[in-house]
């Protein structure tokens, strides 16, 4: 804003953070722009008008009903039939529906590849990583909580935490903002997690992601351009290498490994998936003494804040011995029994 | 994600597509319907004009090339079709298209909501501040907020260009602004 003569009503409504602020979208720039108008009181005519724009008027429409609109299009299509005989063919219907659905299959995909490379690379993006082991608590500006796993990394566009890229494991608590229905979206590298206000669990180890919904509803848009809505209690991974979807009810019989706020909990995982998740919490390598000691079912919680005490609850829920040097851990069969 | 883009909707109307066809029917039908009435005053006249126009739009379908942006497009040409059937069926008297929209496009009471985001725009005498702006004004603020245009469809449709629109839209902002604090000032004060 040092330019004055920059100053005018087409950069207000073109500025996104003069968006935000006009629809009360995000803190930061409700107080830098709160700040702005104090301190230059001689515009507040320009951006009361700029604000009124944006925010404009709300319209009751009223449109025809969908059963008068079907109506009048019963009335016509017999017209339109003489004028092109031949070209109303329901066989066609179907193979219609499947080039749209391709079509915009392609467009998605160039979409995402797109905020990929224009919105993760450039000076304004705000990134928390974890280190090994290390658990943080984020609040983002839109009152979102992210809980970010070790060996993890978020990262977002300064003036729009509303749309991240996730790599890792977090735990959202998305701030659902009613009166403007913001939406929040959470992007891997294989799909696309679109949701409201909700809580749940992204994993992107192991190539590829896993989304389990807690609370809510999401939408999730895979990279291959399928689209999918989840209900609570529900578990979904997808992986771009294998095109591979898998959706599922979280039971009380259903293997599924969570990690939730420091602990993680196994339901009848073996243990090879156990440890590669801590493999990539704390960057370790695991080793085996025998294969058949990979398949030993776990089920649980296991803390996930200490390796030590990490290790010390496989050891007895397995019951196997755990030598842990450097970076290495070797697992072998307990002798004493 | 939408499943039926305007530029897919386009391409496969082109073809001839019946599916096709009745899917853009079903999206543009409603808004068309609403503005069409807005200039016409005239529901029946209306409908039987935009049924005519949907029918020549898929006779002539071939003649019309790619379209950058299908809403716009609709808008400005049913808008034109329709001002031409009014001028026929005006006996000998002529008509000019902003008498039209002087004395027909108006918006009701029913037409506002009730819940307006920006408190200092009194919902109860909205309406009636809107149909005192100019025609050009009111319809900027129609197809803005009622018909959800971009600024750059409106110029579209208005034959105006981009920053025109922009001053109009200023304009009328404004003086509803300005308008509707007046009126919650006087009828604190007639109160007490």
């Amino acid at each position: 804003m040092n330019k004055k003569h920059n100053f005018n009503l087409h950069y207000l409504l073109e500025n996104a953070s003069f968006v935000n602020w006009a629809k009360g979208l995000n803190k930061n720039d409700m107080e830098y722009w709160n700040n702005w108008i104090a301190d230059h009181p001689q515009h507040i005519e320009l951006v009361e008008s700029a604000k009124a724009i944006l925010i404009g008027i709300r319209f009751e429409p009223q449109f025809p009903d969908a059963q008068k609109v079907d109506k009048a299009l019963a009335k016509i299509l017999p017209k339109l039939r003489l004028a092109t005989i031949g070209a109303v063919n329901n066989k066609k219907f179907l193979p219609l529906k499947r080039v749209i659905t391709l079509l915009t299959a392609a467009v998605v995909l160039f979409l995402l590849s797109w905020t990929g490379l224009s919105l993760f690379n450039n000076y304004n993006t705000t990134v928390h990583k974890t280190n090994f082991g290390e658990i943080i608590d984020l609040k983002l500006s839109d009152g979102t909580t992210v809980v970010l796993n070790g060996n993890s990394e978020i990262s977002y566009k300064k003036d729009n935490p509303r749309l991240l890229y996730l790599k890792g494991e977090a735990y959202f608590k998305v701030k659902s903002i009613p009166s403007t229905d913001a939406k929040f979206w959470v992007l891997t590298n294989d799909l696309k997690v679109e949701v409201l206000g909700t809580q749940f669990h992204v994993n992107t180890r192991k190539k590829n992601t896993k989304v389990v919904l807690d609370e809510g509803s999401i939408h999730l848009e895979f990279k291959n351009g399928d689209v999918t809505k989840m209900i609570p209690g529900e578990l979904v991974s997808f992986s771009i290498d294998t095109e591979k979807v898998v959706h599922k009810k979280v039971t009380r019989e259903t293997p599924f490994a969570l990690w939730r706020g420091g602990t993680y909990t196994f339901n009848e995982i073996p243990l090879k998936e156990v440890m590669s998740n801590l493999e990539f919490t704390y960057g370790i390598q695991v080793k085996y003494e025998s294969e058949k000691l990979k398949e030993i079912p776990i089920s649980g919680g296991i803390p996930n804040q200490n390796l030590k005490i990490c290790i010390a609850a496989i050891e007895k829920a397995t019951d196997t011995r755990i030598i842990h040097t450097g970076n290495t851990i070797l697992i072998q069969e307990n002798i004493i029994n | 994600m939408e499943l039926h883009s305007d530029e897919t909707l386009w391409y496969f109307f082109k073809k001839g597509e019946s599916s096709a066809f009745a899917v853009l029917f079903k999206k543009y039908y409603p808004q068309l319907h609403v503005y069409g009435i807005k200039i016409s005053n005239a529901p029946n006249l209306t409908e039987d004009c935009l049924q005519n126009f949907f029918v020549q739009l898929f006779e002539e379908r071939e003649k019309r090339g790619t379209i950058k942006n299908l809403k716009a497009y609709l808008f400005v040409s049913f808008k034109r079709s329709l001002i031409k059937h009014l001028k026929k069926n005006q006996d000998n008297v002529p008509i000019s298209e902003t008498q039209l929209f002087k004395s027909n496009f108006t918006i009701s009471a029913e037409e506002i909501c009730m819940h307006q985001e920006i408190q200092f725009l009194c919902t109860k005498t909205l309406h009636d501040l809107i149909n005192q702006l100019s025609p050009r004004q009111k319809e900027v603020i129609y197809l803005k907020y009622y018909s959800e245009m971009t600024t750059s469809d409106i110029a579209e449709v208005m034959d105006m260009n981009y920053q025109s629109v922009q001053n109009i839209l200023q304009k009328a902002m404004t003086k509803l602004r300005l308008a509707s604090q007046n009126q919650q000032i006087k009828s604190i004060l007639k109160k007490s």
